[in-house]
């Protein structure tokens, strides 16, 4: 029970990672509140407070009811898969909403109620690392994570840790969105695992692993960082010629 | 004319990439000496170009001494080292031999490290002209995301790397710059060797495809030709890059710029 006495704030814990996090959490002893758009899942065990982490005023008020915390969780995310020029503004707003404002949202609130020794974890991507194609506010959001957890790390420092972790390709709805583009779903899946070193796609399990690590105490002088979790994908050149 | 009165030796000078960067220096008026093995070099042919040709293994420290001696008595400076000399062996870790790995070190790591140690007191007196010197290594996207099996190469240009940066901070504040440059796919005899090589999984297969895949794979849709290096090479080594020094410059069509990609 390595988060026993904790109390821990999930955003997006809905489904897939968020959902992979809640659980984990839970049976590692935390008490665990977590948020969506919308009423609570079936068969959920954490708090549920219905949620869109894009409006300011709704986080401020949720968060105020939350009390003191010791780890939050900044996962809500959601993608469109266009380049910019097919990009909308109501795509702009809905991504960067989500993706990059509704992390600042929760973190402003957050980081005066949290406990000295207080761990945020944001959920980053390989994608604001190097480009997913067809994906450029999405991948322009994450960059943003990664560049507000660095600044929060320096920041408040003294009191909480902040670090990103960068998945790579998860098991979730969200990649087999990605897939639906192909011409070919099945080969595209199929020339994707190839590319990756353990041969697998990442389970959310994968991700709420590092979480974990990241909301214990184990972590204590880790912070400012972007722990990238993506079976070894991006430590191989793009251009794998044995492929082909 | 950019170089005008620079004097500038280059490493590998007749390999691909060398050959293009002391065209370029020759046009821009520098003086230029080719360093390498032959005269004639991996492309087997010795081009009347009006450069001066020293013979210099880098893995050899007599050799480095001897071609720095031999600029000091003409010019008793150095403006511009480029170390372009480097070779690869496509092997993995488990297949690479302990005298591959030496000899990958030797050319690409030692290599660099010997002309540089060599050339730095030259290029001190360069710099007391008033004009910054310039030693440009080379450097490779491989040193930061790995080519399946060519494991001693990305290692050897991981310490060029972190090298590149080291000599920055130790000779900048003598008016040395010290940048490295990362290709990507450059169409070399290098390159063409990967293609038809084990390493390449290519594996005597159809050249042509393999090519066309390639270059599919770069979001510019090609890859990059030695005129593109001497062109970065070029700005570094000049007067207008005299802000630019510690820097890893990737040169590589936007290769590394994008998650594996995923076929469409």
């Amino acid at each position: 029970m390595r988060l026993s006495g904790k109390r821990a704030f999930v955003t997006g814990g809905r489904q897939g990672i968020g959902r992979g996090i809640v659980d984990m959490f839970m049976t590692e002893g935390a008490e665990v509140i977590t948020c969506g758009r919308g009423p609570a899942p079936d068969g959920l065990d954490a708090g549920w407070l219905s949620l869109d982490v894009s409006d300011a005023q709704a986080v401020n008020a949720a968060v105020r009811e939350l009390g003191t915390l010791d780890i939050v969780v900044n996962n809500a995310g959601v993608q469109v898969e266009k380049t910019v020029v097919d990009s909308t503004d109501v795509d702009w707003d809905l991504v960067m909403g989500a993706n990059a404002k509704g992390v600042f949202n929760v973190c402003r609130a957050v980081i005066p109620q949290m406990r000295a020794g207080g761990s945020i974890i944001n959920i980053g991507s390989i994608s604001g690392n190097v480009a997913d194609p067809s994906m450029a506010l999405y991948n322009a959001s994450k960059a943003f994570v990664h560049g507000l957890t660095r600044s929060i790390a320096v920041d408040h420092g003294p009191t909480v840790r902040c670090n990103a972790i960068c998945p790579g390709w998860i098991e979730t709805g969200m990649l087999d969105a990605g897939f639906d583009l192909a011409k070919d779903p099945t080969k595209a899946k199929t020339d994707a695992l190839a590319r990756h070193a353990v041969k697998r796609f990442g389970k959310p399990d994968d991700i709420a692993a590092m979480a974990l690590w990241l909301a214990s105490d184990e972590s204590s002088f880790a912070t400012g960082q972007l722990f990238t979790v993506d079976g070894g994908m991006t430590a191989a050149s793009p251009l794998n010629p044995g492929l082909f | 004319m950019t170089l005008q009165g620079k004097i500038a030796l280059v490493t590998g000078a007749r390999g691909g990439i060398g050959r293009a960067i002391v065209a370029r220096f020759l046009k821009e008026g520098a003086a230029v000496y080719v360093a390498d093995l032959t005269p004639e070099g991996s492309l087997d042919k010795h081009d009347d170009d009006g450069s001066h040709f020293v013979k210099l293994d880098v893995t050899k420290e007599a050799d480095a001494i001897a071609a720095m001696d031999h600029v000091r008595s003409t010019h008793g400076k150095l403006d511009i080292l480029v170390n372009a000399a480097g070779i690869e062996i496509e092997k993995t870790v488990e297949e690479t031999t302990l005298e591959e790995w030496n000899q990958s070190f030797a050319v690409n790591s030692t290599g660099t490290f010997l002309t540089s140690k060599y050339a730095i007191p030259l290029m001190r007196a360069a710099a007391k002209s008033g004009s910054s010197a310039s030693l440009i290594n080379f450097g490779s996207y491989d040193g930061f995301i790995a080519d399946p099996g060519l494991a001693a190469y990305c290692a050897t240009k991981g310490a060029v790397h972190a090298l590149t940066r080291a000599m920055a901070c130790d000779h900048g504040p003598e008016g040395i710059r010290v940048n490295a440059i990362c290709p990507g796919y450059i169409d070399t005899p290098m390159l063409q060797s990967f293609f038809e090589g084990d390493g390449s999984g290519g594996g005597g297969g159809n050249i042509e495809t393999l090519q066309k895949a390639v270059r599919d794979v770069h979001p510019m849709r090609t890859y990059g030709t030695p005129t593109d290096i001497a062109n970065l090479v070029n700005w570094l080594a000049g007067d207008e890059a005299r802000y630019a020094s510690g820097q890893l410059w990737v040169l590589d069509g936007g290769l590394s710029a994008q998650v594996q990609q995923m076929k469409l």
